[in-house]
């Protein structure tokens, strides 16, 4: 009898540990009505803390008594924890979306729709952004951001090559890459380092040559890639890759980041987002310098993706008036200097300045808005055609028709 | 005689020799994340490897500790790895005695479904276990997080101490309760003591694996102040931007210390349980 | 009086018996019930909608509405229609098997040799298989990642400086069959910690003086080991093959993160991906489910064989 009483004492013990340590610790406040939750990526705390900071206070001191709870999250799983908290509440009440992510989300009803007016500068908000947040002639996103990419060279060896003036033409450019490898006959070397599958970069080749990756036709979605004019495009990128490049042919540009390369001292330039001269190492920050990409025609930059954030309002969210408030006050012409100021392009062209990354801004490219676009992103259809293309695995035309009707396929699914 | 004691020291030797090989081999990755640690920006991206930083910096390790919500975030993690041992090692003991050593109606449907949830994958729970504890208000909660840990560890441990258990005679149980003992009796004089090593095991087990857990982490804690650490690490390569190695690294050599610390307080338990094999016979 | 207290007596022993039989009947449920409990409450629910949502069109759209729309076993159709389904599950069926394999062969060499070395030795050995263990899956894939890459991997390096071959700008994710034993290699080292210091502690409950009652009689060490330490160890190494099994078929961080996302596609998928990139990216949660219980009956099939004598062990006895 006495064991058994004991057994089932300690029994009783650790159940009612665990349901007061459940308790304790599930002190979960519930949300009040003057509170808003906002969902930033983690550029926001360590680019611009302070902006967040700032835009706090104001919408404070318009809101007494309304608390603002900033919730930092990751590009890689900010949308699968976005699914749960559809599914399940406790979601935000804004959310900062990739411009690319922003389609799936509007054609699902997931968004509160917002009135374009009254926010600033909505007139004038730049083209690739503003489209990338209306779906049905409504407007869901507002334009946070954006960023293009650029060329990040060395002046001095782009000095010691004899190179005085900077290419006008991707021709020109190739020509004077030639210089820079006989003058750098390291391993490894290369005169402008870009990563075999860095889409973002190929496809501006593609829409340089006229061509695109896939249009509307009466409601049907239709490849583009193997039109005549993507072709060129392509070819023209394996052209260019083959000659000024020494990355692998199957990574992407991540891995490794080209700045890692360009650091080593191993690229005279590269290719990627203005933000790039953070990270070019000490040795060479003082020789390093931006120019726009040519492109084939004189005269003309090469189109770059216009990459950047939307912010938008969950329809899960019970204070939409307060989250609308709270987006007017970050995306503010003032809220918008700050960011132009820490290397970002505003969100209206009226804002627009004249630097490397503003002009180079001017001609851009994007993703066709399609609800299931994201789906050829994450299926790297784009990327392995890249891959067999400069293996040689396929040819240029077989590649691309292939990845074309993989890309209506997909785009076209109900 | 003494050239079989010879030969017995040079075999010995020869283990020694293989097992430090086999060492080298393996922690290398650890290593190279410490001395990365160590390392200037430039000698960490350099093509020629660095092997020993030789004038280290701990500049990356004052970097990470001075990050926002470091130390709030372990704390996060002790909190919730130590709640989940604790209870799940008990309870699990428990159950694992009721499979070992008892017969009921039910038993092996009970093993076949301690089984079965291992198999589920968890990728597939998350959004429905995410709904369940949104109900019970258990998200944005480190004891939402407990408890979806311990459906993890239960099983596993469960399993394990089982096999443990089936590892000790049953006769020597017998022989004390002849002698006398009381069950409890045997329990803690017989049956914990051989217990010991398997304990320590799924303990350890239990800790690392709660302790480095990451996705339900992420999913189910919003506040940065509720985080756990794997999720306070993911924060240095989320961004779209640069990615600072060298804190990444310093900030993981740091993660791994209470892992080691918790290791070398228990591992005595499983050394001795080698040594002291002559007390059972 | 003296009869009658006589059957008083024994009537209060008859029925203290009858409860005691009773209570000791109840003891093992008594023992279980708290895991029934926790597991039951926590992912009862789950499993049902799980169930549920495996048959319903459940997409972005519904999830945001919480109310799918019933399509019987046409998500079940779908996937087993899927070329690409099949091909993952060979793929998976055969990484599985090898990483299994490895991780457990040698797993138990390390656990043997672990006890035959000396005590610095072993306490290093264990420490550093502690610290591997340690680190966080996250973690160990970058500094892979790094130790493989094609532009300054210190793999690369070593090979080329020990003279195996030029080794420089190789691309160890080129193919297929590369990243995958790259994955291979990653998993198994991470596993082994667990694995060994397991079969370790095992070992600790093999009786020191019938291994050298043993040896005393002159039996070779193979003998030892098949007849002394193996029966003692079995049940812990079925456990840990099964675990094993269930484990690897089902990885998803490893691989998801080595071979990076920018290089996964429907020729390389293992199950757990392929889960994900149906289920999550392509936002077709009845699908997902669909995939999530295929699973779970493909691995109880593979680990049915282990499962069954794992049970049966405790039954013997």
């Amino acid at each position: 009898m006495k064991r058994r009483s004991i057994v089932a004492l300690c029994l009783v013990a650790v159940l009612a540990a665990a349901v007061t340590t459940a308790t304790t610790l599930g002190a979960t406040k519930k949300a009040t009505a003057s509170s808003i939750t906002v969902w930033l990526q983690t550029d926001a705390q360590s680019g611009w803390p302070d902006l967040v900071a700032s835009t706090n206070q104001q919408f404070q001191s318009d809101h007494p008594g309304t608390t603002v709870n900033i919730q930092y999250q990751n590009w890689g799983d900010h949308l699968q924890k976005f699914d749960a908290t559809l599914a399940g509440g406790g979601g935000p009440d804004v959310i900062e979306m990739g411009n690319t992510e922003m389609t799936k989300y509007m054609a699902a009803g997931a968004f509160a729709p917002l009135d374009k007016t009254t926010f600033d500068n909505s007139a004038s908000w730049l083209k690739g952004l503003a489209a990338s947040g209306a779906f049905g002639g409504k407007t869901y996103g507002v334009p946070y951001y954006a960023g293009s990419r650029v060329v990040t060279y060395r002046t001095d060896l782009f000095k010691k090559a004899g190179i005085t003036k900077l290419p006008a033409t991707t021709a020109q450019f190739v020509a004077d890459d030639q210089k820079l490898f006989a003058k750098n006959p390291k391993k490894g070397f290369s005169a402008t380092y870009t990563a075999g599958t860095d889409w973002y970069f190929a496809m501006s080749f593609v829409f340089d040559y006229g061509g695109g990756i896939a249009t509307q036709v009466s409601g049907k979605w239709k490849g583009l890639l193997s039109s005549p004019k993507s072709l060129a495009g392509l070819a023209a990128y394996k052209a260019f890759f083959l000659a000024t490049s020494r990355a692998s042919k199957t990574t992407d540009e991540t891995h490794p980041n080209p700045y890692d390369v360009y650091a080593q001292g191993l690229a005279a330039s590269m290719i990627g987002p203005s933000w790039f001269s953070c990270c070019v190492g000490k040795a060479y920050t003082a020789d390093t310098a931006q120019f726009v990409m040519p492109g084939h025609v004189k005269g003309q930059s090469i189109p770059g993706f216009l990459g950047g954030s939307d912010l938008a309002v969950p329809v899960t969210s019970s204070s939409k008036a307060l989250a609308t408030d709270w987006i007017k006050d970050f995306t503010s012409t003032s809220s918008e200097k700050v960011l132009q100021a820490k290397g970002n392009i505003p969100n209206a062209t009226n804002l627009l300045g004249s630097s490397v990354n503003e002009r180079a801004a001017a001609r851009s490219w994007f993703v066709p808005t399609a609800k299931h676009w994201v789906d050829v992103e994450n299926g790297n259809i784009l990327r392995n055609m890249l891959a067999q293309i400069l293996t040689n695995k396929l040819t240029i035309k077989q590649a691309a028709s292939s990845a074309s009707d993989n890309i209506a396929s997909v785009l076209n699914q109900p | 005689m003494n050239a079989r004691r010879r030969g017995r020291r040079a075999r010995q030797a020869g283990w020694n020799v293989l097992g430090l090989a086999i060492f080298v081999v393996m922690v290398f990755p650890v290593f190279w994340m410490i001395s990365t640690a160590f390392k200037s920006n430039e000698q960490i991206v350099s093509l020629n490897p660095t092997w020993f930083p030789l004038h280290p910096t701990i500049q990356h390790f004052r970097d990470a500790i001075h990050r926002p919500y470091f130390w709030v975030d372990v704390k996060n993690s002790l909190i919730i790895v130590s709640v989940t041992v604790a209870i799940s090692i008990v309870l699990a003991f428990l159950a694992a005695v009721a499979l070992a050593r008892y017969r009921f109606g039910g038993r092996k449907l009970f093993i076949v479904l301690v089984i079965g949830i291992q198999m589920l994958p968890q990728a597939g729970l998350i959004i429905p276990l995410y709904v369940v504890l949104a109900r019970y208000h258990e998200t944005n909660a480190l004891s939402g997080v407990v408890i979806t840990y311990m459906t993890f560890v239960l099983p596993f441990s469960v399993w394990t101490l089982r096999g443990f258990l089936i590892g000790i005679p049953k006769e020597l149980e017998e022989a004390a309760m002849v002698d006398g003992s009381t069950r409890l009796g045997v329990f803690m004089k017989i049956l914990l003591p051989l217990m010991g090593p398997g304990l320590v095991a799924t303990s350890v087990f239990a800790f690392i694996t709660t302790w480095n857990e990451y996705i339900f982490a992420r999913i189910l804690l919003n506040d940065q102040s509720k985080q756990t650490v794997t999720v306070w690490l993911s924060y240095f390569v989320g961004s779209s931007r640069h990615t600072d190695w060298g804190a990444l690294m310093a900030a993981s050599s740091l993660t791994a210390i209470p892992v080691v610390i918790f290791f070398l307080l228990v591992q005595r338990r499983i050394a001795f349980g080698l040594t002291a094999g002559a007390v059972r016979g | 009086m003296a009869p009658a207290a006589e059957t008083m007596l024994d009537r209060s022993r008859r029925r203290r018996r009858f409860w005691g039989r009773t209570l000791r009947s109840a003891v093992p449920y008594g023992l279980i019930l708290p895991i029934v409990v926790v597991i039951g409450v926590i992912l009862g629910y789950p499993l049902y909608w799980l169930v549920k949502l495996s048959t319903e069109r459940y997409g972005l759209f519904e999830l945001i509405r919480h109310a799918g729309v019933s399509v019987g076993l046409a998500n079940y159709r779908s996937v087993l229609h899927d070329q690409v389904f099949w091909h993952t599950l060979l793929r998976t069926v055969v990484f599985t098997t090898a990483n299994v394999t490895l991780t457990m062969v040698i797993g138990m060499l390390l656990a043997l040799l672990l006890a035959r070395v000396g005590t610095v030795v072993r306490i290093l050995l264990s420490s550093g298989l502690v610290l591997v263990w340690s680190m966080p899956v996250v973690v160990a894939v970058q500094i892979w990642y790094w130790m493989t890459n094609y532009e300054n991997g210190v793999v690369n390096y070593i090979l080329t400086k020990l003279g195996i071959g030029n080794f420089f700008e190789h691309d160890w994710y080129a193919t297929t069959f590369s990243q995958l034993s790259l994955v291979t290699l990653l998993i198994v080292w991470g596993a082994l910690p667990f694995v060994v210091i397991t079969l370790y502690a095992g070992l600790a409950q093999v009786p020191h003086d019938l291994i050298e009652a043993a040896e005393v009689d002159g039996a070779r060490s193979w003998r030892v080991f098949r007849d002394i330490t193996l029966p003692i160890l079995r049940p812990i190494l079925l456990i840990l093959t099964s675990l094993s099994i269930i484990w690897d078929f089902g990885v998803f961080t490893q691989p998801y993160l080595l071979i990076g996302q920018s290089k996964i596609s429907t020729g390389n998928y293992l199950m757990s991906i392929y889960l994900f990139e149906e289920g999550y990216f392509k936002s077709d949660y009845g699908r997902g489910a669909a995939i999530s219980l295929l699973m779970l009956l493909m691995v109880a099939v593979l680990s049915v064989v282990y499962v069954r004598k794992m049970v049966r062990i405790g039954e013997a006895q």
